[in-house]
Order: structure tokens, then C-alpha cells, then sequence
């Protein structure tokens, strides 16, 4: 009889533990469409980046309110709204009436993805991605940080660009949304009353599809499949029509076309140097400065990361020399002491608030990096705020320009200084961070993140004091973990605003606000 | 009488060997008598060269040897004839032999364990028992989980429910079977954002569950001085993701190994009361996203009837 009971005890607790397994965590920014705080109705004349003219994209002249072409493409949207599977329903959700958000959402998770370092080769000699054969190992890209703050920037300026051009046609044709024109179509998002040609939501699908295939080119057929998802959706969500949505992909296409020109030209194929060509710059570093930054790892990676990723095309700063900073002080000079013995001290005696945030900021391998990170406080800024599409579009483009112009120069100082990182310079340190492979002056946390805060400062002046001491909390994490002198933070700190200030600059000129 | 006293050995001999990656559940089918108390003291150590990436071996000369160390104090108690309770409080340092990344030591996890005797049972020249063990172990310090592979534990709550049959003969030989469910909770890292087969949005982490059977063959010697074991120990576990090429392992990563062990136990006196030493040895055969193990272990049992 005993035995019973155990046996039934037993079975009791297992369906218990077996019925509480796993916790449902998210795996994107919880939001819904929302009502725009402004429809920027005169966006159109918003100062364009890469584009000269607001109408330089052509997009045929929509058919009139009450002509039988657009009474046949609304009977059409009524028709799928009505049909529409739950899985289509669902996508409306989730892609929202600000759809930028998630496709910079999709760009940080590839980013993440594809931010694996090469593991060595068997003789000891480390393989390079190669983007004409991207699926051989290690595939291509090798999503570092700089490779991302330059995604980022393309990607969001294209949006931005197709976004001044979707709203200039928009007000100057003035079409109503579906669920104006016919009281049968309800729209699932708010109605904001915003005029549907050419379609915003599939300028951003299409630019976005194409700048990010570009960017991860293995991701092509994911990609297809979520622009596709997202441009069936903007009629069943009762939004558009399908003519809006033609015109918007024309837009798309086209913007995009134009970013990965420039792209193309941007040097950025040559960052990643051979062997040679990096030995030369360290031996240039030598000569000037007497100290030269050695990767610690074993085997050795005898080529840093991306070392004339100073020598890409800046968006908005003059040139890296306007702000570059001096020298850093020489290893064991009693500035260099100070600041090696603070490392050995945070390394002896890290509290764990310290601890934690060394971790919080670390965004390093398999991670989506600063820029990324600096990303998704601007989404999560963007919906507190309310912002209609096209100021999204222009706070990421303006945020993300100032990013790859910061990473930019802090990579043009990185390899001009070729300053050695505390693992080199401390005999015996350990670090509770893994050192990355280029030289530590001036710091990338802090150059990137200053630019960011600073960008978001000017967007969202309410909460400026957060975003400022979120860039200091970022600069001191690279020293909490061992993998940066306090100078490198400073002088850091100082790139990213200094970078920020050209982009904020031609932001107070672009008519938006 | 003789089973009497193989009771008294059993109480020392539950300890086990301890599976290094959490805090020991006990496994074997052993008993202590009511109001006898066991303490113990071991340590182990296991060290590992390779590791499963996935289920590829790899070599990171940044590692270079790992090694993990654990001191653990144990108490096995028995409530009744029947009903033992075990608490173990493990020490844990890692560190590693090349890099430049930093070991860490601590308390791990604390553990309680209660086992039942449900079934005894006479059966031809031998004795047939069953157990059923129900475990609880929760991380007894601040460590961080999200430090792989360095960090002390998986720095979640598990909850084990645990079945161990035993038939032993007269004479000593003895074959043991074990089955366990282990229930993992959550580990907090302290970012907001991972990637576990796709992006995160949260510092929780899931651990995986796992299934733990465990086969033993053992004996018996010199008048119940002296036990020895073989065993084959497999783990697998329920879901996770494995890790990604040449990054840091994750605490959501599918554990699986399968792991051979041998162990001693001796008694000073026949009987089992005072002291005693365990010895033992263990190592990884086959495995998923962890190390390519093997080590030792070494304790001092002193047990007594303390009411």
C-alpha cells in the first residue's frame, strides 16, 4: 500500500516539474501599432542624405479616388482582409504601423549572428571571410563591430531617404488609406489618417530586404520571405492598397541602390589587410611612437581586426585627423603607472555592481555589439515617444551615421597609436573580459557610445542626462573588465562626441524640426 | 545482522561520486539507519583539455588545461529506517592553465536531498531494494552563471525526482540502476540580450532540463570493509542550443555526456561507524558542449549514532 503512495507522490511531482519547464522569454520589442505623435506632414521637404531631389525616384501618378482601378484594388484589399489565414493576421501585429523598428530588429539579430570570430586552422594561421564565397567557412560577414555600425548607417539611411521621398508623394497626391475610402476596410492599426501612396511600410520592406541582403548576403531567401510577409501585410491590414504598395517597392529599390553604391566605393573591402600591409602600419606606429600593440592570443592573429577601417568613407566628419586625439601616454610613464595600477585594483576588488556592468555593456562576440545596443535604446525611445515613420526613420539614420563616423575615427587613432592593451603591457593580468583583437587607444565602447548618446540627446533633449551617463557607464566598463586604460576611455569619450557634433550639425539644418 | 550493519556502511558510501557540473545528487541505493549521522569531506578535481563544440572537439589553446576543483562538506542523516536527509554545501575554483581570463572560486550550490526506501524484498540468494529521491539545489552565493566555462554552476534552482533500484547478493556483488529527471529553473546574466538560436530580448536564461541514468556494478569486500563500483553515467538533456563556433559556452547549452566511473569506499571498522575514505575516478567518453573530462575524487567519512 505504502509503495502506492509513493509511486503516486512520485508521478504528482514529475507532471508538476514536467508542466513547468520552460519560460516563455521575448524574442523581439514588445509593442503594437500606435497612434503618431505628428504625421510630419511636410517631411517631403526634409533635407535628404544621399539623394538630391525629393522626386528623384519616379513613381507613376495614382489613379483617382472613384476610378474604377482603384474601386477594383479596394474590393481586392477587402477581399484579402476578409481571406486573410491567421498567420497573416498575426504578421499584422507584429510588423506594426512603424515597421523600421522591426526591420532594425531583424539587422541586429543578423548582426548577431554573424558576429563569430574565426577559429584558427589547424597550422596555427587564422581563415578570413570572403564575400565572394560567403558560405565557406568562416562565412561571410564576420559581423564585428565596425562591420555593423556600417550596416547600420546604410541600411537607415536609405530608409530615411526612401521615407522623405514616400512622404513628399504622399502629400503631394494625397490619397486616402483603404479604410477612408471604404467604410468596409478597417484598418488594424490606429488611423492616423496618414495618405497611403506610395506605401511607407513597403519603401521600408523593400530598402530594408535589399540593404540587408546585401550586408549578409547567406540571408537572402529569410530575408525575401520577411519582406514578403511584411508587404502582405500592409493590405490586410486595411493600410494600403496594392498600387501603394508597388510604388513604395519602386521607392525601395531604388534608395536602396543607392546606398549599396556608396557602399560599394566606401573602402571597406580593404579594411581587413594582409599580412604585409598590417605589419607595415605597426611598423609605422613603432617608429613614431616606440610601442607597438601585439594580439595576445595563441596562436597569435597576426592581422588586428579590420585595420584601415579608418580609412572608410565618413558620412558626416571632414576627415579622421579633425579628430583624432594626441598621443596617450607612453607605456610606463607615471600617467600610463596610475592607470595600469587602477586596472590592477578594480581587478583585485571589483564590487558587483562593477561586475555587472562590465557585463551589461560587453556586447562582444555572438552579441549585436554597441552600435546594436545603442539601437535598441532608440527603438525603445522611438515608441515612448510615439514617432510617426519618417522621424523614426530619421533619428536611426542621424544616430546611426554618428556611430560609423565615431567607430570610423576610433579605428583611424586604434591603428595610427597601435596602443598595446593591458594583457600586453601588465605582466600576469587577468581580465574577466576577453580582450579583443585591435589596440586598445581610444576605446570603441566609448567612442561609439558617446556619438550615440549624444545623437540621442539632441532627439530626445527629456531624457539626455540618461543617455550621456549611459555612454559613461559603457566607457567604464572596459576598464572594470581589464581591457582598456582609463585614458583610453577618456580620449574615447571625446571622439564619439566630437564625431556626433557633425552629425547633429547637419540634423539642426535638415528642416525637420 | 548483516544487513544491519550493510545499512550503518551505507550511509557513508550514499555519497557517491559527485558529478562536478552541479552539486552532487545522491544516487546510490544505500540507507542509513535512524538517528545515524555521516560526515563527509571530499574533493575532487577534473580537468579537461578538449571540449564538445556541439558535438565537434575542440581545442582552444587559450584555455589551454581547465581545471575545476571542488571541496564539499556533506551531511547524510537518518530521519527513520527509512527516510534519509542529505545537505551538501560545495566550494567550487575554476581556472585555466593558458589565456588571459580570469578563474573564479566560491560557494556553489546549496543541496538537499531526501531518499526513501519503498521496497525490500527478498529475492533468490539476494535482496532487492528500491528508492525514490527527491533534490533540491539552489546557488548559495552571488556567482555568475553567464561566465562559461569558468563559472562556479548553472546558478539555477534544480529539482530532481530520482528512482534507484538495487539487487545485492549475500555475498556482496550488487548491480544498481538509476533514473532521474532534473527540472532546471532560470539563470540570470547580467546583459538584456543573448542569442540562444536566435535573439533574446531578456537577462533571464532558461536552463535546460535533463535526464540522468546512471548504471552501477559493484561489490562488497573483506567482510563489508570495503565496496567498489563501476558505473556508466549518461546525461542528456531536454532542449538548449549548442555552442556557437569558438564562443563561450552558455548555461542554455544542451549538456549531454556520458561519463565512466570507478569508486572506492573504506571502513576502518567493520560496520561502518568511524572513519572512512572514498576514492574515486571518473571520466567523460562521449559528450555535447562541455568539456572532454576526467578526474579524481577523495573523502573522509566519519559516521556515528548521534540519536
Amino acid at each position: 500500500m505504502k509503495k502506492y503512495n509513493y509511486i503516486t507522490i512520485g508521478l504528482l511531482l514529475f507532471t508538476f516539474l514536467v508542466s513547468s519547464c520552460v519560460e516563455d522569454l521575448p524574442t523581439k520589442y514588445d509593442f503594437t501599432g500606435y497612434q503618431y505623435s505628428n504625421l510630419d506632414a511636410n517631411a517631403g521637404q526634409w533635407k535628404l542624405i544621399l539623394h538630391t531631389s525629393n522626386e528623384q525616384i519616379s513613381i507613376p501618378n495614382p489613379a483617382a479616388a472613384g476610378s474604377p482601378e482603384l474601386l477594383k484594388e479596394l474590393a481586392d484589399a477587402k477581399e484579402i482582409q476578409k481571406k486573410a489565414t491567421s498567420a497573416q493576421r498575426e504578421a499584422v501585429g507584429y510588423w506594426t504601423n512603424n515597421p523600421l523598428l522591426r526591420w532594425n530588429e531583424i539587422a541586429l539579430e543578423l548582426a548577431t549572428k554573424y558576429n563569430l570570430i574565426p577559429a584558427p586552422n589547424p597550422d596555427g594561421t587564422y581563415p578570413v571571410p570572403d564575400a565572394a564565397n560567403p558560405s565557406k567557412y568562416p562565412k561571410f560577414p564576420y559581423s564585428h563591430p565596425p562591420y555593423t555600425s556600417r550596416m547600420l548607417a546604410h541600411l537607415s539611411v536609405a530608409q530615411y531617404d526612401g521615407l522623405i521621398m514616400a512622404w513628399q508623394y504622399k502629400y503631394k497626391f494625397k490619397r486616402q488609406a483603404p479604410y477612408q475610402l471604404d467604410p468596409q476596410i478597417k484598418s488594424s492599426y490606429e488611423n492616423n489618417g496618414l495618405f497611403s501612396y506610395p506605401s511607407d511600410g513597403a519603401v521600408i520592406a523593400k530598402a530594408s530586404q535589399d540593404i540587408l541582403t546585401a550586408m549578409f548576403p547567406l540571408e537572402k531567401e529569410f530575408l525575401a520571405q520577411k519582406a514578403q510577409e511584411h508587404l502582405e501585410s500592409l493590405i490586410v491590414a486595411g493600410i494600403n492598397v496594392s498600387s501603394d504598395v508597388e510604388a513604395g517597392k519602386l521607392i525601395g529599390t531604388e534608395v536602396a541602390k543607392t546606398a549599396l553604391a556608396r557602399a560599394s566605393t566606401d573602402g571597406m573591402k580593404n579594411a581587413q589587410t594582409t599580412r604585409a600591409k598590417s605589419d607595415s602600419i605597426k611598423n609605422a606606429a613603432k617608429e613614431r611612437f616606440g610601442w607597438v600593440w601585439e594580439n595576445q592570443e595563441t596562436p597569435q592573429r597576426s592581422v588586428g581586426l579590420v585595420p584601415l577601417f579608418g580609412k572608410v568613407r565618413l558620412w558626416n566628419v571632414p576627415n579622421v585627423e579633425a579628430i583624432r586625439p594626441g598621443p596617450p601616454p607612453a607605456p610606463n610613464s607615471p600617467e600610463f603607472q596610475k592607470d595600469a595600477a587602477e586596472l590592477k585594483q578594480y581587478a583585485n576588488n571589483l564590487t558587483i555592481n562593477q561586475r555587472r556592468i562590465a557585463n551589461f555593456w560587453n556586447d562582444g562576440l555572438n552579441t549585436y555589439t554597441p552600435p546594436g545596443h545603442w539601437n535598441r535604446f532608440a527603438k525603445e525611445e522611438v515608441v515612448a515617444n510615439k514617432l510617426s515613420p519618417v522621424r523614426t526613420a530619421r533619428v536611426f539614420a542621424y544616430l546611426n551615421m554618428a556611430i560609423a563616423d565615431a567607430g570610423i575615427a576610433c579605428w583611424d587613432a586604434k591603428y595610427y597609436y597601435h596602443y598595446p592593451r593591458p594583457i600586453q603591457t601588465i605582466p600576469g593580468f587577468k581580465t574577466i573580459l576577453g580582450t579583443p583583437n585591435f589596440p586598445a587607444y581610444t576605446s570603441g565602447h566609448a567612442s561609439f557610445s558617446a556619438a550615440a548618446a549624444e545623437v540621442m540627446a539632441h532627439f530626445f533633449p527629456a531624457n539626455a542626462g540618461q543617455f550621456r551617463t549611459w555612454a559613461e557607464e559603457a566607457s567604464m566598463s572596459r576598464i572594470y573588465g581589464g581591457i582598456h586604460y582609463s585614458f583610453d576611455a577618456t580620449a574615447g569619450l571625446t571622439q564619439g562626441r566630437q564625431a556626433a557634433a557633425y552629425s547633429i550639425a547637419m540634423a539642426k539644418l535638415d528642416g525637420a524640426d | 545482522m548483516k544487513n544491519h550493519f550493510r545499512f550503518l556502511g551505507l550511509l557513508c558510501a550514499s555519497l557517491g561520486i559527485l558529478t562536478i557540473a552541479h552539486a552532487q545528487t545522491p544516487l546510490d541505493g544505500l540507507m542509513m539507519p535512524k538517528g545515524e549521522i555521516c560526515i563527509a569531506l571530499q574533493y575532487e578535481q577534473v580537468t579537461w583539455d578538449r571540449y564538445w563544440e556541439g558535438s565537434t572537439i575542440r581545442v582552444n589553446q587559450n584555455i589551454g588545461t581547465f581545471t575545476k576543483q571542488m571541496g564539499m562538506p556533506m551531511i547524510v542523516g537518518g530521519i527513520t529506517d527509512k527516510v534519509n536527509v542529505i545537505l551538501s554545501l560545495p566550494y567550487v575554483k575554476t581556472a585555466a592553465s593558458a589565456g588571459q581570463m580570469a578563474g573564479v572560486q566560491g560557494i556553489q550550490d546549496l543541496g538537499i536531498s531526501v531518499k526513501a526506501l519503498f521496497l525490500e524484498k527478498t529475492i533468490g540468494k539476494g535482496k532487492l531494494t528500491g528508492f525514490s529521491n527527491l533534490s533540491f539545489s539552489t546557488p548559495a552565493s552571488n556567482y555568475l552563471s553567464d561566465y562559461m566555462p569558468f563559472s562556479l554552476g548553472l546558478g539555477a534552482n534544480e529539482l530532481g525526482i530520482r528512482a534507484i533500484g538495487k539487487y545485492e547478493l549475500n555475498k556482496g556483488p550488487y548491480v544498481r540502476a538509476s533514473y532521474a529527471y532534473l527540472n532546471r529553473g532560470t539563470t540570470n546574466a547580467e546583459r538584456e540580450y543573448y542569442y540562444a538560436n536566435g535573439s533574446v530580448y531578456s537577462s533571464t536564461m532558461n536552463v535546460p532540463d535533463a535526464f540522468q541514468s546512471q548504471l552501477t556494478l559493484g561489490s562488497w569486500l573483506f567482510n563489508y570493509r570495503l565496496r567498489v563500483e563501476a558505473s556508466l553515467t549518461t546525461i542528456r538533456s531536454a532542449s538548449g542550443d549548442d555552442i556557437r563556433t569558438y564562443c563561450m559556452p552558455l548555461p542554455t547549452n544542451k549538456v549531454d555526456f556520458d561519463r565512466i566511473e570507478g569508486f572506492a569506499q573504506y571502513y576502518f571498522k567493520s560496520g561502518g561507524k568511524g572513519l572512512g575514505l572514498i576514492a574515486s575516478y571518473q571520466q567523460a567518453i562521449s559528450g555535447r558542449n562541455m568539456g572532454q573530462f576526467s578526474g579524481y575524487g577523495l573523502g573522509i567519512t566519519y559516521q556515528f549514532k548521534a540519536f
